[in-house]
């Protein structure tokens, strides 16, 4: 399996992006520098609710950022595609015939219609229902139904499917990036590669997902979630407290020592973050997945430091909005719908390596935490719907919120790589607004370099 | 015209699978697509859909019938009729045997002129 080598082969398709030069109304930018004050730890609420902010981070956000688009086990012969979304932009992504691994809009060139609307399957072609241009597992037009009646200079090269001109993968997670000149993918993710291969690199075979994709709805913006995961171990004993409650073996909660756990908490310039408590003897929840491991040879694989933090209970989020959870094997896209909305799109990860039954126990597992009705993630879907729901007040809207938890605690620890803060603190999140910020208040590859 | 052409042994196309075999080859000047069915039997059809360019050998094999893999049109792989929309015409037939050298190809033998 390989992937398009950052250059697409459809250049006179793509030239189509932006060819009607629109008026600059259409795209007006708003400084968002007063809005987000990561030194000081403010954020001001109109990052959630403003149309004209949520426009403007479709483009400069979503259309210049590394986003996941699916893992590799989901495609296995030329072919098989997969249907999603880069912010709010529909995307296939499928096998070509040279096994490489591709991604296009989800939109048929000639009147618009979402070429593929099955979640997911193999094909041959792509062809539209509306009147029948098809395309190939290239992107090439190749069928275009009484093409005679098109004029002489009618160019199927310039007809072909808009391809994403850059599509990398990490450790069988596959991302995509409309920015041909992207920074690469692995320098992107940086020193967060360390956190993410806790999860990903625990077996030699590496990993694959279970079933389908779990999808719901959340009244809430994509950012609250998105951020949640980068920064917030501070909620887990307040917010989830009748799920640790249950789960705890006396049935009178857990010991004072795990409530009060340390741990650290990675802080990325480009805003990635990851945070997890640290013990010698971090242990999988699930039964039969602690005792399949031998942590011994976790140990000699991943070093110490990873055995006893990120590889088992924490969170994370690769900017922006990809976010996972070692322990159970939850790996979700938070997909912009509106300022207001997101759709929650979640696989079970697990190693190839496992037998059956230790999957289906991690399944199970994450089914009954963090699956959609899930103990701990009704709780935290819940919240992020409290802060939207009211956030639309003319009032509230204008009180800034509290991010500063830790300020000054980042430090080089001199165990975990990069920049690190205290397990309970915003420094990620801080860093999360502040590299949004960044791009927000920079022009991105599409529009002419003289705006700003 | 009764020209036939040994295509090779059964086992080299899979159920459900189809193999093309050139115009220039068949000395028909079409492509010919010859399918293997999922009643087991193998039948043979122009490869080019009679509705727009397309090669029906890539199609989906549903028990006797070809699926085009560009615009969805059917096609009955005994008979060659156009089973729906946006196919109207009929796809052309060939004759195919199964003997003991292996599959044989009668190109422009309509497949139902012995029967």
């Amino acid at each position: 399996m390989s992937t398009a080598d950052n250059c697409s082969s459809q250049p006179e398709a793509n030239a189509s992006i932006g060819r009607m030069d629109r008026p600059a109304e259409l795209t007006r930018n708003i400084d968002v520098s007063n809005l987000v004050d990561s030194e000081g730890g403010l954020i001001d609420r109109s990052i959630y609710t403003d149309h004209t902010i949520y426009g403007q981070e479709q483009r400069r956000v979503f259309a210049r950022s590394w986003l996941f688009l699916a893992h590799t086990s989901q495609f296995k012969k030329p072919g098989d595609f997969f249907t999603t979304f880069m912010g709010e932009d529909p995307i296939i992504v499928t096998m070509d015939k040279t096994k490489k691994i591709r991604a296009y809009l989800n939109s048929c060139r000639h009147r618009g219609v979402r070429l593929c609307r099955a979640d997911a399957g193999a094909t041959k072609m792509f062809t539209c229902t509306y009147h029948g241009w098809s395309f190939d597992l290239a992107g090439a037009l190749k069928s275009v139904p009484n093409e005679q009646a098109y004029p002489e200079d009618f160019d199927r090269n310039k007809w072909s499917l808009i391809e994403v001109p850059n599509v990398q993968i990490y450790k069988g997670l596959i991302f995509g990036n409309w920015d041909h000149a992207a920074e690469p993918l692995e320098e992107t993710l940086g020193d967060m590669r360390y956190y993410m291969d806790a999860m990903l690199d625990r077996d030699p075979e590496g990993t694959e997902v279970m079933g389908g994709v779990m999808k719901w709805e959340l009244e809430g913006n994509w950012k609250l979630a998105a951020e949640q995961f980068a920064t917030d171990w501070y909620h887990v004993n307040m917010s989830h407290a009748s799920a640790l409650m249950v789960l705890s073996p006396t049935g009178r909660g857990p010991k004072p020592e795990i409530v009060a756990t340390p741990g650290r908490q990675f802080v990325s310039e480009n805003g990635h973050g990851a945070g997890f408590p640290t013990h010698p003897k971090s242990r999988f929840d699930a039964k039969p997945v602690h005792e399949y491991y031998d942590y011994e040879m976790l140990r000699e694989r991943l070093g110490d430091a990873a055995v006893e933090g990120p590889m088992t209970t924490g969170h994370a989020t690769v900017f922006p909005n990809f976010s996972y959870l070692p322990v159970n094997g939850s790996i979700r896209v938070w997909h912009p719908k509106g300022p207001d909305k997101i759709e929650v799109w979640a696989w079970v990860l697990v190693d190839k390596s496992m037998p059956d039954d230790v999957k289906d126990a991690q399944r199970l597992y994450n089914l009954r935490t963090f699956g959609p009705s899930g103990i701990f993630e009704a709780d935290d879907g819940e919240n992020w719907s409290e802060i939207q729901a009211i956030s639309r007040g003319f009032v509230t809207n204008q009180v800034p919120l509290n991010f500063q938890m830790g300020i000054g605690s980042e430090k080089e620890d001199g165990t975990y790589p990069g920049k690190t803060s205290e397990l309970y603190s915003d420094a990620a999140g801080r860093s999360f607004y502040k590299h949004w910020s960044k791009l927000m208040n920079t022009p991105a590859w599409h529009e002419k370099k003289e705006e700003a | 015209m009764s020209n036939s052409l040994n295509i090779g042994s059964i086992d080299d196309i899979d159920e459900g699978e189809a193999k093309v075999i050139p115009g220039d080859e068949n000395g028909t000047g079409n492509d010919i697509a010859v399918f293997h069915a999922e009643d087991g039997n193998f039948y043979a059809l122009d490869d080019t859909c009679t509705h727009e360019e397309a090669s029906l050998a890539d199609g989906w094999i549903e028990g006797t019938e070809v699926e085009c893999p560009v615009h969805s049109a059917k096609f009955c792989l005994k008979a060659g009729t156009a089973l729906c929309m946006p196919a109207t015409i009929a796809a052309r037939t060939h004759k195919v045997e199964v003997t003991d050298d292996g599959l044989v190809l009668y190109p422009n033998v309509a497949a139902n002129a012995d029967a």
